[in-house]
């Protein structure tokens, strides 16, 4: 069980940081710099005890594992960009490290968004039931009027491009009015936590 | 408006958020959970999963989203708990997310009896993102050695057989920030391997073409998708109990929109009228 004392550092860190609705204020400054300094020391803390310390230091000195000096001469060859005369192998690692992370992304791309494009295409017509149909519909003038609507290669003054593209932009309206309803629901979640931390953890009132 | 009545309407509106949200959690009210389909596909393609393979539950969270995410977490693994699916919490995206994820293993291991190593293990947080989960697809052990608490895998009963992607029934995605991609682009796409997704609400518009697609079997949308999932457990956990906080904000917002606009309305319209005809 977490200690009292604990708990009404949180609370104290909570109100703390909430102290900005009010105005800006010296106590908020205070809180935002504690929590970004301990975000990043608890990072670097962790960084060192359960990757570099286990996965790296330990194998290399302990474990006889030689080898593992490699990474660690290439993840040094990056500080070489400050050297003009040994800049080429900072950028040695740096095209290869490229290389590696474009070829990796482009074999997600295709397993990852192909299946995307093959799912936007969906019957509009045939045996499904009319609920099937509509929305298979809705998603057909969706695509074609947004895409219209991110179409430059002709000119918005044909009146039937012009068409498309303003439902597009309705449509798009429309999505991006879900996306916010979605982060505001999302925030409020948030804030229910920490409100419930307060109420129930803190004050200690019955749930 | 002045920018002194402007400063007390933002206060106001922070004090009605706040007496609101309180009030939502003080007084209970019962609410009609309603499950919708990406939540029901969830459920059901976990208790189809065969009981012999191990569910990776991937926490993509920590305290920034924990409001949402830790609900999520909560409701899935009490579902693993009372169906005996047995699972492994892990994390390539967030190095606290196995730390959070394990306090609630923990608190719910004690409700149902069960015991870490037999029933669940953590494999803590792994370094190396992409080249990493590919790794890991092919040779589970070698990527994980030892668990959280630096026992080695090869010692805890839960691990016995499970050695590369396809010992693995399951995969859940539970997070606040984009790291579904990685499961689906290398795990998913190439080895079939079923996906979950439990995003934060503000990233459930994203998350349908995916679904769209047959990418992940199902979905929980946020808190009022874990709301949902408890429904469908039978379970009345934190997110059922914040539903109604979540209720009375969002009937707040609406009242708030609709008055902001109505008032802006009636500003510009003054501003039209001719001068000396106002009333």
């Amino acid at each position: 069980m977490t200690p009292f004392y604990v708990i009404a550092i949180g609370a104290l860190c909570t109100l703390g940081i909430y102290s900005i609705l009010y105005r800006e204020n010296p106590v908020f400054r205070f809180f935002e710099h504690v929590f970004i300094g301990v975000a990043a020391g608890y990072g670097f803390y962790f960084i060192i005890t359960n990757v570099l310390h286990p996965l790296w230091w330990t194998p290399l000195v302990r474990e006889g594992k030689w080898y593992w000096a490699f990474p660690f001469l290439i993840g040094a060859m990056f500080y070489l960009i400050y050297s003009r005369r040994l800049v080429w192998m900072a950028r040695l690692v740096m095209v290869s490290f490229m290389g590696l992370f474009a070829g990796s992304q482009f074999k997600g791309f295709i397993t990852g968004y192909v299946p995307w494009i093959r799912s936007s295409f969906q019957p509009v017509l045939g045996p499904k039931p009319p609920y099937v149909q509509f929305t298979n519909l809705a998603m057909f003038i969706t695509l074609i009027t947004v895409m219209s609507y991110f179409f430059f290669s002709i000119s918005h003054k044909n009146r039937t491009v012009t068409g498309s593209a303003r439902v597009g932009r309705w449509l798009l309206m429309l999505a991006f009015g879900a996306i916010f309803g979605s982060t505001v629901m999302g925030r409020m979640a948030l804030f229910i936590d920490r409100v419930a931390f307060l109420l129930f953890d803190f004050l200690r009132l019955p749930r | 408006m002045t920018p002194v009545s402007g400063e007390r309407a933002r206060h106001l509106i922070y004090a009605l958020l706040g007496l609101g949200t309180a009030a939502g959690l003080l007084i209970h009210v019962r609410q009609p959970v309603v499950v919708t389909p990406p939540t029901r596909s969830l459920r059901d393609s976990i208790q189809a999963l065969p009981r012999n393979k191990l569910v990776i539950l991937s926490i993509g969270w920590d305290v920034g989203t924990r409001g949402e995410n830790g609900p999520q977490t909560e409701a899935l693994i009490e579902d693993f708990f009372r169906s005996k699916i047995k699972f492994a919490i892990f994390s390539f995206a967030s190095p606290p997310g196995p730390t959070m994820a394990e306090q609630i293993a923990d608190r719910l291991a004690r409700k149902h009896h069960k015991t870490y190593g037999e029933d669940w293990v953590n494999w803590g947080y792994r370094t190396g993102g992409v080249p990493m989960l590919m790794g890991l697809a092919k040779n589970i052990p070698r990527i994980v050695p030892q668990d959280l608490y630096h026992t080695p895998i090869s010692k805890i009963p839960v691990m016995r057989g499970i050695r590369d992607v396809h010992d693995i029934a399951m995969v859940i995605e539970i997070t606040g920030s984009a790291s579904l991609d990685p499961w689906v682009g290398f795990w998913q796409g190439v080895y079939g391997t079923k996906l979950g997704y439990a995003p934060t609400g503000v990233m459930v518009p994203e998350a349908f073409p995916y679904l769209h697609a047959g990418q992940i079997t199902g979905l929980q949308k946020g808190l009022v998708g874990a709301a949902e999932y408890e429904r469908l457990v039978g379970v009345r956990g934190d997110a059922t109990r914040r539903m109604t906080a979540l209720s009375y904000d969002h009937v707040l917002v609406i009242a708030l929109i609709i008055l902001g606009n109505w008032l802006a309305i009636r500003a510009a319209r003054r501003r039209q009228e001719p001068e000396g005809q106002a009333p």
